[in-house]
């Protein structure tokens, strides 16, 4: 086994919950998540919002606040450790260092009132071992990575004089200062114009090339998924509903509401007086029947089409319903005799 | 950033000339007037009409006889830094000395002519006899120009009993409160044969007589003031016309002394006690706040809060009077002194505390005031910790959920250094301008605290002068509290541009 074909980062059966503040039960958040990230490799995780893909990054990184949040049970595998039992201190290394992130609201998520150049310095000085000119040299080539011209001038700039893709690769520049073994990133290009999307994602693209580096896109765009992704996780209420190679997912969706979300992008060609809606697919009974022996899992099912389930157990199993396509079904009797291989696809995509 | 400051500076004269025209007017229409205060301290006076002379010398001597506008313009000629006509002289000892004023001629001259000023020939006496010589003219001068405004009060009686007894035609002339303003009285014709004519021309000419002496002194002490007893005050710019001179506070009426001694004996006290309180109630409030931010919700929040609140709704009233029962009084505690600021004779103590030959040890002159300002600081500091530890902790928790602090927490920075690193640092901003109302609030004093422990400072003093209805010491220091608070507000603006480089004044 060569280093690229062992996994990054496996996240396994994760399942996080918050206390309700209004004094009802807890929110589930996340319940029962799998994936499985390859260095090199970029997964995409797809899905509407409070779908849990971004609490599944935080959870990633040990960054949800406990209380509220709290980790009912799972595993976070990264380098063959268990993040979740990690203990602050041991966490602050890897944190930054070996798992970096990047978020949405580039406008926001720089500090203020420190020049970008002690914000990016702050980040090396945690993780590597640098003097102040070695700090200053690894942060300015960082800058450089990035795309961004004469990065000496820059660094004693402060972020609002920049703009909203520079402070984005100024994010990006921090988070792969220290070489990273897992990006996070949290829908890094929706807060910012299509061109500047693609150069970020170009960059991205670039960097993980030149790196051993596996990215988590976390994203609801699906023209950046079908652009980037290698593997794509499309996740719902806090479950993977499916799981697959890029290619495939997009030539034949099999679960209904990777149906819908496909379905219901408008076509500049059609005139449609309305258009598909995610809904209108999952409210289709035909939809959950087009899988052999399998019923995709779904919270809110037509009428007569949810099966009997296995007593006593999780609703919902990732059945490889064919070799290295996942679906997220319903645990019918049927499935409870069988074991089931955990998502994993050491696919990249050679069409770049 | 100089320009900036220049446009700021400048927007503040029209700002401080609007507050103090308001107060000025405020005092001046206020009941009462000057003769407020006089009349409960001249209370035992029997004779009516002395009273009446006092206070016509008074409103002659501050030239409170004139309309609001020309007195706010007087007063503002003073406190500007740029000044017209004569200018002042200086004694060595500092004291400003104004040439002695010109006399107005006496009333109603149709009816009773001016009689005519003899020039005296003044003599200036050589060397340092100059200035007894001025001195004795100028209170010569003062003296009879007493005699002179009181006379004319008198004048002003008779008319009104002559005008009362012409009947009703002639009193319909009167004021509201029966007095005769002469200006209402001229171009009548006064006829020598009318009933009370008599008395009346014997008013007059008494008022002339009285005239014509302080006019003569008036002269006199204007040529020993001119003939230079003591050196000029001021550069000038247009020799004669304009000069430059510091500002001039004014004389208070209530105690005849210059405004800026009673505020430069007051002030220090203030500051002494607001000096050591700011820096307490900042170093207990602030890292209380940011604790209790830190573990929000937490008993050490929970207690703060409630421990905070708590004093802050205790009036200081009742805290200062608990403070004196309990700490001061010698019946319970009495570990500090009830009143004051010093020890009787501590101005014969040495300045740090020692032991002296015999072993006795002794205070000091610094421990003294400390002590004494214990009870005050306390009472100062004790309900500033709420308001203060709120909004740090308010501020800080806006700040835990911002973006930055999700980007700090990301590249792995330890908890301890985002609190204090980026969380803290920027709820700093909301605290610069609370921070700055302390100018002003040093500058006031505190009237209770200093009532209740009787602390001669600025709150004394101005609650005083607003008893008295000392204008000139009420208007000084609302002059001094609104520049202080421009210049505070600025020093905000220029505290945040240093402490957000997202604010420049470029």
């Amino acid at each position: 086994m060569s280093a690229l074909s062992t996994p990054v980062l496996e996240v396994a059966d994760l399942a996080v919950s918050f206390d309700n503040s209004s004094g009802g039960p807890r929110i589930q958040a996340v319940n029962g998540v799998h994936m499985t990230l390859f260095p090199q490799q970029t997964l995409a995780v797809v899905g509407e919002s409070g779908c849990g893909k971004s609490v599944t990054a935080m959870s990633t990184m040990q960054l949800i606040p406990r209380p509220p949040g709290r980790f009912d049970r799972g595993s976070i595998l990264f380098e063959g450790r268990d993040i979740c039992s990690l203990r602050e201190e041991d966490m602050l290394s890897i944190r930054g260092g070996k798992i970096a992130m990047i978020f949405q609201e580039p406008m926001t998520s720089l500090n203020p009132v420190y020049t970008i150049g002690d914000q990016l310095m702050e980040a090396i000085f945690l993780h590597q071992q640098a003097g102040p000119d070695q700090a200053r040299a690894i942060a300015i080539q960082a800058m450089k990575d990035v795309g961004i011209k004469k990065p000496e001038e820059r660094l004693g700039m402060y972020p609002h004089q920049f703009s909203g893709g520079m402070r984005q690769r100024v994010m990006i520049a921090m988070a792969l200062a220290c070489r990273p073994k897992v990006l996070l990133a949290d829908e890094p290009t929706t807060a910012l114009d299509v061109t500047i999307q693609a150069q970020i994602l170009e960059l991205l693209r670039e960097l993980q090339s030149t790196r051993d580096m596996g990215i988590m896109l976390i994203t609801h765009n699906l023209g950046v998924v079908a652009e980037n992704a290698d593997v794509v996780c499309v996740m719902y209420a806090g479950r993977v509903v499916e799981y697959a190679n890029v290619f495939e997912l997009f030539d034949e969706p099999l679960h209904p509401y990777t149906r819908g979300l496909f379905r219901s992008i408008p076509m500049l060609r059609d005139v449609k007086h309305r258009l598909v809606t995610v809904r209108d697919v999952t409210n289709d009974a035909a939809e959950f029947r087009r899988l052999d022996g399998h019923v995709p899992w779904w919270p809110d099912m037509p009428e007569g089409t949810k099966p009997a389930l296995a007593p006593g157990r999780d609703e919902h199993v990732l059945v490889e319903v064919r070799p290295n396509r996942w679906v997220g079904c319903w645990r019918t009797p049927e499935l409870e005799s069988r074991t089931h291989r955990r998502p994993s696809l050491d696919y990249r995509r050679t069409d770049r | 950033m100089v320009s900036y400051l220049a446009r700021r500076l400048a927007f503040m004269v029209p700002t401080v000339l609007g507050i103090t025209l308001m107060v000025f007017c405020l005092l001046a229409y206020a009941p009462g007037g000057i003769g407020a205060g006089l009349a409960v301290s001249g209370g035992q006076m029997s004779d009516t009409s002395k009273v009446a002379q006092m206070q016509a010398y008074l409103e002659d001597r501050y030239g409170l006889n004139d309309w609001v506008i020309v007195q706010y313009g007087r007063w503002l000629s003073r406190i500007s830094p740029v000044k017209f006509g004569e200018r002042d002289l200086r004694t060595p000892s500092g004291e400003r000395v104004a040439p002695p004023r010109a006399i107005d001629d006496p009333p109603l001259a149709a009816a009773f002519p001016t009689p005519a000023v003899p020039v005296d020939a003044f003599e200036p006496a050589a060397g340092d006899d100059l200035v007894a010589q001025f001195k004795k003219l100028q209170r010569d001068a003062e003296g009879t120009r007493r005699e002179y405004v009181g006379s004319v009060r008198l004048f002003r009686d008779a008319l009104a009993d002559w005008a009362r007894a012409q009947g009703p035609a002639m009193a319909g002339r009167l004021d509201a409160k029966g007095s005769a303003d002469p200006g209402r009285f001229e171009g009548v014709a006064i006829d020598p044969a009318s009933p009370g004519y008599a008395k009346l021309r014997a008013a007059a000419d008494a008022m002339h007589a009285k005239w014509v002496a302080a006019r003569r002194a008036q002269a006199l002490a204007l040529a020993a003031f001119r003939a230079g007893p003591y050196p000029k005050s001021g550069i000038p710019l247009v020799p004669g016309l304009v000069s430059l001179d510091t500002p001039d506070l004014g004389v208070a009426f209530s105690k005849n002394r210059p405004v800026w001694d009673l505020i430069a004996a007051a002030l220090p006290v203030t500051l002494l006690i607001n000096l050591i309180a700011f820096p307490i109630s900042y170093l207990i409030a602030v890292p209380t706040g940011v604790l209790a931010s830190v573990r929000r919700g937490g008993w050490f929040d929970v207690l703060s809060g409630f421990l905070y609140l708590s004093l802050y709704s205790v009036p200081t009233v009742l805290a200062g009077v608990f403070a004196i029962g309990f700490l001061a009084n010698r019946q319970y505690l009495g570990w500090f002194p009830v009143s004051g600021l010093h020890e009787s004779g501590a101005e014969a103590f040495t300045f740090l505390p020692h032991a002296d030959a015999a072993g006795t040890w002794h205070r000091g002159y610094l421990v003294d005031t400390l002590w004494h300002v214990a009870l005050p600081v306390l009472c100062l500091v004790y309900g500033s910790f709420a308001v203060l530890s709120k909004q740090t902790r308010a501020s800080m928790l806006d700040n835990f959920n911002a973006d930055y602090v999700r980007t700090a927490k990301a590249k792995g920075v330890p908890r301890k250094d985002v609190v204090l690193r980026h969380v803290f640092r920027n709820s700093l901003l909301p605290l610069i301008t609370m921070f700055v109302g302390i100018f002003p609030a040093m500058l006031a004093g505190s009237v209770v605290i200093e009532r209740i422990f009787t602390v001669p400072g600025m709150g004394s003093l101005i609650l005083e002068a607003i008893d008295l209805r000392d204008r000139e010491i009420i208007l000084a220091n609302t002059f001094m509290i609104a520049c202080v608070n421009l210049l505070a507000l600025l020093l905000a603006d220029i505290l945040y541009a240093a402490a957000d480089p997202r604010v420049s004044y470029e």
